[in-house]
């Protein structure tokens, strides 16, 4: 269990044992935690006080199935609060094999250094300057990476929008493939990343010295009985490996509630054109990956490989929100455009879902035509290009609502929603307007309630109790390092017995189903905290405007919370 | 009467020849309700099929209308 500690301005890495106050903490607790405590909250997001910090969860590294999500934390330049931001890929299970708690990167570089940090299969670590890689996309950048340090390397990295410190900018990781498809996406994280002077992470794979287990017996029999319940799970057992995250795209705009040309309508037009069901059957017909394993110890394999009509790679793994953003929002009703896009915005370094809506505010102001797909592309490029128009694009539709001043801007807190109209899901508003971290679908979604007919997603009754809860409980699945889609099956007896076993069979402690929701108060109350002290209050706990004004055609709802009820979410 | 079924995730793959952008007509009893519907398919509740009409989510007791478009898609989670 230890810390690297990276100062950026001294360029020294300093080896720590984990603090007694951090000990069991991992993923978002701990770097929420260490971001209240060490971060002064009226900082510069992108100057020497902000802190970047990279933490596998507290299972990353364990045999337990899917446990490689990596957290990655700091005060967002976007939002100006507090931000996690999770990603899959390998990296999480090589830093638990190294038996690496956290890396924090402190200070700044002076202006116009760039470093690659680097931890070898010792766990011992080094910046090194990176000039030529300045600028560099990111799949260029991890090819030669990987080139460098060996195919069994996972790469961190950002790209020119990084480096350019767009508000929307991503930090992209490496798949199984090694290919630098998933991403940190929400947030602005890259551009943070860019302001230290930090290009790449490359963590070798082969580490073995795994924090140890309590009681491994006890271990082992939990994950399997864990993996069982994912795989019984129709959702993560079937569903998602033979339609991926796009399976969604039937079911939400089925119930009205799909954001369509900038949150006008709640159904796409032609949306079966791009369902989860279409993507499917093109990948197939076209020698593409459907049920695609993007992540290490993945057992669910919702990725997919999308390729041309020729059959050669476009894009992986093409999910929901993307063609949410792209499509939905854009009026794209093409797959291939959409993947081509999806690819861009990875190559770029920047959030696909934040440049989907900003694109989608442009079109919506004016600037081009919904469904315009030359237009998005051009619009996408420009944000690398660096020329005025692409990097308001890349700073968000936030930004881009700012500079045509226009009325219809789809975010909380300076973020864009994700795929699911707050006024057709109204726990989601809930979610969107109180989670510490802006808009963010990930933090507490509703939907599942829905499906399981528990409560009405148009109407208010119930929706603050059932955002709490679920916002709750995914704080504390981000400290395990485990997967939001394996995640389901904790719903289930099996699962989360399962799982609460594994967790004590870990920490040597006999932990009870309580403990689970404990962990996740603990790091929302340190999130609100550290918002509270950057200047936020309540009335920062609200849509934008249009949402409470503008009803949204099928069902002609606006959101029906009061301000009254969104204050209560966090009654604890 | 009869409803113009479309089915979503993998519930189509039950059906041989089945199109899911085409849907199928299903012929069931005047006053059948939504349940009835989802067993004359043979969708269990293990499998969790989720019924949407006119963009609404429909209950297990819900009636259904001569020449419904109904969509039918196993439940799902968010992400």
């Amino acid at each position: 269990m230890k810390f690297l500690r990276v100062d950026m301005s001294t360029k020294s890495v300093n080896v720590e044992d984990v603090p007694q106050e951090y000990m069991g903490l991992g993923g978002r607790g701990l770097t929420s935690i260490m971001i209240n405590a060490d971060v002064p909250a009226t900082c510069d997001p992108l100057g020497p006080e902000n802190k970047l910090i990279v933490a596998p969860g507290v299972l990353s590294g364990t045999s337990l199935v899917n446990t490689s999500r990596v957290s990655i934390g700091a005060k967002s330049p976007l939002t100006g609060t507090i931000k996690e931001s999770n990603a899959g890929g390998t990296v999480a299970a090589a830093l638990g094999h190294l038996g690496i708690t956290a890396i924090i990167f402190e200070n700044q570089v002076p202006d116009g250094e760039l470093y690659i940090f680097r931890i070898d299969e010792n766990g011992d670590a080094s910046l090194i300057t990176a000039q030529e890689y300045k600028g560099m996309r990111t799949y260029a950048l991890s090819e030669k990476l990987l080139e460098a340090y060996g195919e069994k390397s996972s790469v961190l990295c950002i790209g020119p929008a990084g480096e350019q410190k767009l508000t929307a900018a991503s930090i992209q990781t490496t798949d199984v493939d090694g290919r630098p498809c998933r991403a940190a996406g929400r947030g602005g994280l890259g551009a943070v990343m860019g302001s230290k002077g930090l290009k790449a992470i490359v963590v070798d794979q082969r580490g073995n010295s795994t924090d140890a287990i309590a009681d491994p017996e006890a271990f082992k029999e939990a994950a399997k009985a864990f993996a069982k319940a994912v795989k019984d799970h129709p959702f993560s057992g079937q569903m998602l490996p033979a339609l991926g995250t796009a399976g969604l795209i039937g079911p939400v705009n089925s119930m009205g509630a799909f954001p369509s040309l900038n949150a006008t309508n709640g159904v796409m037009e032609g949306w079966e054109k791009v369902s989860g069901e279409t993507l499917a059957q093109m990948i197939q017909d076209r020698g593409g990956k459907t049920g695609h394993m993007g992540c290490a110890q993945c057992i669910v394999h919702c990725s997919n490989e999308f390729v041309d009509k020729a059959g050669k790679y476009v894009t992986s793994s093409l999910e929901y929100e993307t063609i949410w953003s792209m499509g939905g929002m854009t009026g794209i009703d093409d797959l291939d455009t959409i993947a081509q896009l999806d690819f861009l915005c990875d190559d770029i370094g920047v959030d696909t879902m934040s440049t989907g809506v900003a694109v989608a505010v442009a079109m919506d102001a004016g600037h081009k035509s919904f469904g315009d797909t030359e237009g998005a592309v051009q619009m996408v490029e420009e944000i690398a290009e660096g020329t005025e128009l692409g990097k308001i694009l890349g700073n968000g539709p936030a930004a881009v609502g700012k500079h045509f001043n226009h009325h219809r801007v789809p975010v909380a807190k300076g973020q864009s929603i994700a795929a699911y109209d707050p006024r057709a899901m109204q726990g989601n508003a809930v979610t969107y307007a109180t989670s510490p971290m802006g808009a963010d679908h990930t933090a507490g979604n509703v939907i599942g309630e829905y499906m399981a007919q528990k409560l009405d997603p148009l109407k208010a009754e119930g929706q603050v109790e059932a955002s709490r809860n679920t916002q709750i409980a995914m704080a504390s699945v981000d400290c395990t390092g485990l997967c939001l889609l394996a995640s389901f099956a904790l719903t289930t007896p099996e699962g989360g017995e399962a799982f609460v076993k594994a967790m004590s069979a870990k920490f040597g402690v006999a932990l009870g189903p309580d403990d689970v929701p404990a962990m996740g108060i603990r790091v929302l109350k340190a999130e609100r905290e550290f918002n509270r002290k950057a200047g936020f209050t309540n009335e920062d706990d609200r849509l934008a405007k249009f949402f409470y004004e503008e009803p949204l055609p099928p069902h002609n709802k606006v959101v029906l919370i009061s301000d009254e009820e969104m204050d209560s979410t966090f009654d604890f | 009467m009869k409803v113009k079924v479309k089915l979503f995730g993998i519930l189509g793959q039950r059906f041989p020849g089945y199109y899911h952008e085409q849907g199928m007509d299903v012929e069931i009893p005047d006053g059948a309700r939504v349940k009835d519907l989802l067993a004359h398919l043979e969708i269990s509740k293990s499998f969790g099929g989720v019924v949407a009409v006119e963009g609404k989510l429909l209950t297990d007791a819900a009636k259904l209308e001569n020449g419904a478009e109904v969509n039918i898609f196993q439940s799902v989670f968010g992400g």
